[in-house]
């Protein structure tokens, strides 16, 4: 086990090495000058070349890279180009916000989510199974965009019922995120619980569930107590490798109702040309990814004891 | 997972949405509501569509951090709140410099004139604002450590000056500004000091009413350092409640402010009940609350429902909300017109086309960008592209400006498509044959640009001219177009003062770039009337010289001037002494809230 785990932390490293070179070249050959973004029209050779100065950008492509290096070994990516604020402290209460926005809807939409399925699953082929799947296709069709609109008109604006955007920290904060709570888990619906009835329902044709109707369990009992748990390897690895997205919040969400979480640093960055936010978020997404795969590989052996980890 | 569980979770959803209506602080408009209401806090409800860079304001270089600036401190000029075209009046001083000897002027400081209260004070409280306050700000404007951004602004218009900003580079950052003397910048006594121009322009007055040349209190920036844009301590009108640069904002009265109202303004003011509240003390509202709102749906819902008492109209809710008339008037439809109030007004501002003159065919033919000008369907432009909400540009000068084209009758061309075909076959290609596709160039990759382009094309594939649209980033657009290798690029220029020197300067032969010609146009005869009309007063005299520059400009054609745009607000119906204001565009000390 232990073994294992040092050689796939050690895996870890050309996979992140990789990602902030990829990142590092996208940004420094493609994107945006944050110094004329910055400077905007007109701006002097020498204050072009005074800023470029102050942001380490007059240094060759090697040595910036090496800084952003260090920055990851450091975990301190500097500062904002445009407010100046650290970066650390940025994340860290963005963090925080879209935490508070994504994982209880995370939560309840995997419970809900799951139990749907199963019960679509357990009346396969029946009307239940047939309108819930035109219903969830047709919702999955429609643009993230629109429910946020749609709901903001008709359920804040026209009715009232909640505020149409803002943000409180804590819990007074519960007022302004139960809307798009309510969008979020409405949203996931439609992949999750598609996807989840596709495992249950692969799981159904196994060897085991005819040997549990063989031996007399009842179908509820072959589907809660067999199949359950056996179509829980594919639904761990969806759910596990999902958690990193949720400090990155949910842009659109965070950008219509005015949440201040890690989404709308991101979204205003890019439209900023800030260089630093940006790489910092993609690398550290990055490194949450590998992290929490690790994690999944692990919580394997725990769900299936079939799986060693060597 | 049982049908038991499946119930619960359904309860516990059901249970949230009750909460979130339970919990709901304000219902929809209540805020807004509240804000007149007897006895409480007069409240003004605003937003912000992005986010500040700074607010310190010799680091400041964007509208979001101005609109923070503008309110938490003072300049030494600023324009006429209610005048037109814009006037500079004194500040922070006593009244418009008197000139001495040569290029130097004596200012003298308003008395009585204090620093908000914080702790950067002896007790607390805010002392007198005096000349070394003036000078302190003045150099730390120049100081190369604070400001990176702004500086041009002023520079090169102060003897010793940029020395200063040279050999601040040497030093280190938070040096002590006594130890560099700017030989143009002097103190007389507590209330006065003096400024030797190195020209004797009035120009040199306007970047002094700039927002980044704002004063501040020495004692403020030594004890916060870094952090002093999170802490401004300046002699605004109001003072910063609570700073949530990504949250809500508020800003509270500086009960102490030393301005009032103006007691005069421009003709139909009075009508208008502008001069109600004349010559009493500012600002009116005790509080302003300026949440963070970027999106345009929130932000009119936000509005409709009563939250927000002005806010700005973008395309899709002007053509929903918005009867237009033949005669660039504009009304609320009978739905809202009870409800809200609209205000509209020229921008500062002109859009263009611009050649580039290093291109071998553009820029040596021009009859052929005398075609192009004759070919676009301004109106149809302004009419489809902005719902109307802009006048056809007939010079550079936007029309609030003295020496727009209402003072100097310039004309620019009408669409003419005949005449276009004339100058096309003259340019070598008639009906277009012959003329390879042109370019142009585009700052942005987005649907606006992509549309506006469609149009501009479609005006001139009637006559024959192909273009083609080169849709980019704005850092690519920048410097393709700074190095001159474009043949058309999509440009604009708002002012920066509400000079026409600002504009004519755009075409003026040295300001090549980095300056703004960066089409290199040379015309000796343009340069030299700009440099005759450059340091004039408005004025016929000033006003002939400028016509001719207009009449080079329409018959060179270094530009296709397109329009000058109308920008318009929605207002709830209780606000009060509301006037748009181009070089102070949210001049909340003016504002009030009526009683209900």
């Amino acid at each position: 086990m232990l073994a294992y785990l040092v050689r796939r932390i050690l895996q870890m490293i050309p996979i992140i090495l990789g990602v902030s070179l990829l990142v590092f070249l996208l940004f420094t050959t493609v994107g945006e000058d944050p110094v004329r973004m910055a400077l905007g029209n007109h701006a002097t050779p020498e204050a072009i070349a005074g800023l470029q100065a102050k942001w380490g950008l007059d240094q060759p492509l090697y040595m910036q890279y090496l800084a952003f290096l260090k920055q990851i070994v450091t975990l301190d990516f500097g500062e904002s180009y445009t407010s100046g604020d650290k970066l650390s402290e940025m994340f860290g209460h963005g963090a925080i916000v879209s935490l508070w926005l994504t994982v209880p809807p995370f939560v309840v939409g995997l419970v809900l989510n799951l139990a749907i399925a199963v019960l679509i699953a357990f009346y396969r082929g029946s009307w239940i199974d047939r309108y819930s799947t035109f219903l969830f296709v047709a919702g999955m069709s429609i643009s993230y965009l629109v429910y946020i609109m749609f709901f903001q008109y008709v359920f804040a604006f026209i009715l009232g019922w909640f505020p149409i955007n803002g943000y409180e920290p804590g819990l007074d904060g519960v007022p302004y995120l139960i809307l798009p709570w309510i969008i979020i888990t409405i949203v996931s619906a439609g992949p999750d619980i598609r996807l989840f009835r596709t495992v249950f329902l692969d799981e159904t044709k196994a060897d085991y569930v005819r040997t549990a109707f063989a031996k007399g369990c009842s179908p509820r009992d072959v589907m809660f107590k067999h199949i359950m748990k056996n179509a829980m390897i594919p639904v761990l690895t969806y759910t596990v490798i999902n958690i990193p997205t949720l400090i990155l919040g949910a842009f659109l969400m965070e950008r219509f109702f005015s949440i201040p979480g890690t989404g709308d640093i991101l979204i205003t960055a890019i439209n900023n040309g800030d260089f630093p936010i940006i790489k910092a978020l993609t690398v550290l997404i990055a490194i949450g990814f590998t992290v929490f795969n690790l994690i999944t590989d692990i919580l394997y052996a725990y769900v299936d004891p079939r799986v060693q980890l060597d | 997972m049982s049908f038991k569980r499946l119930v619960t979770l359904s309860c516990l959803l059901g249970s949230l949405l009750t909460f979130g209506s339970a919990c709901t602080k304000k219902k929809p408009g209540e805020e807004a509501k509240a804000s007149g209401g007897k006895g409480g806090p007069k409240v003004f409800y605003h937003l912000r569509t992005a986010e500040e860079k700074s607010i310190d304001p010799h680091k400041q270089f964007d509208a979001a951090s101005a609109l923070m600036v503008r309110s938490l401190y003072d300049t030494l000029f600023q324009y006429h709140y209610l005048k037109r075209p814009y006037d500079l009046q004194p500040a922070l001083l006593e009244k418009m410099p008197e000139k001495k000897e040569g290029n130097t002027y004596l200012f003298t400081i308003k008395k009585g004139v204090k620093f908000n209260d914080n702790a950067c004070f002896p007790e607390g409280k805010g002392r007198e604002l005096n000349a070394d306050d003036v000078i302190f700000s003045i150099k730390r404007f120049a100081d190369h450590h604070v400001n990176d951004r702004s500086y041009t602004l002023f520079a090169g218009r102060l003897v010793g000056l940029d020395e200063f900003r040279e050999k601040s580079k040497k030093e280190a950052k938070g040096f002590d500004y006594n130890k560099l003397d700017v030989p143009g910048l002097k103190k007389v006594d507590n209330y006065s000091f003096t400024m030797q121009f190195t020209s004797d322009s009035p120009l040199n007055l306007y970047p002094l009413a700039a927002s980044q040349m704002s004063i501040v209190a020495p004692e403020a920036v030594k004890k916060y350092g870094d952090d002093f844009d999170k802490n401004p301590v300046g002699t605004g009108p109001f003072v910063m409640k609570t700073y949530s640069r990504r949250g809500t904002t508020v800003l509270s009265k500086n009960p102490n402010y030393w301005e009032t109202y103006p007691t005069e303004g421009e003709a139909g003011d009075q009508e208008k009940g502008l001069l109600a509240a004349a010559g009493q003390k500012l600002p009116f509202v005790d509080e302003i609350q300026l949440p963070l709102i970027e999106e345009p749906q929130p932000a009119m819902l936000k509005f409709k429902s009563g939250q927000l008492h002005w806010v700005g109209i973008n395309r899709d809710d002007f053509q929903a909300m918005i009867d237009r008339f033949d005669d660039k008037q504009f009304k609320l439809k009978p739905a809202f017109a009870d409800k809200f109030s609209l205000y509209y007004a020229p921008s500062l501002s002109t859009t263009y086309l611009k050649f580039s003159f290093q291109d071998k065919l553009v820029g040596k033919n021009k009859a052929l960008r005398q075609a192009i000008a004759a070919a676009i369907d301004y109106e149809g432009y302004i009419n489809l592209m902005l719902n109307g909400r802009g006048y056809a540009s007939q010079s550079l000068i936007p029309a609030e400006i003295a020496g727009s084209s209402k003072d100097t009758g310039s004309q620019w061309y009408k669409t003419d498509l005949e005449l276009a075909k004339k100058k096309l076959a003259e340019a070598g290609f008639p009906e277009g044959k012959g003329l390879p596709e042109l370019n142009i160039e585009y700052r942005s990759t987005s649907k606006d640009a992509r549309q506006l382009f469609e149009y501009i094309r479609s005006s001139l594939g009637k006559v024959g001219i192909k273009v083609n649209g080169n849709f980019q980033t704005f850092s690519n657009f920048l410097k393709k177009t700074e190095a001159g290798n474009f043949q058309l690029a999509d440009a604009g220029w708002n002012a920066d003062y509400p000079d026409a020197e600002n504009f004519y300067a755009l075409l003026y032969g040295p300001n090549k770039a980095p300056l703004p010609n960066d089409g290199n146009f040379e015309n000796a005869r343009y340069d030299e009337l700009y440099l005759k009309m450059k340091d004039m007063p408005n004025g016929p005299e000033r006003f002939k010289i400028t016509a001719e520059m207009d009449a080079i400009v329409k018959e060179e054609v270094p530009y296709v001037l397109l329009y000058n745009q109308i920008i318009a607000a929605l207002l709830q119906k209780d606000v009060r002494n509301f006037k748009r204001h181009m070089m102070d565009e949210y001049p909340y000390k003016y504002f009030d809230v009526a009683p209900k």
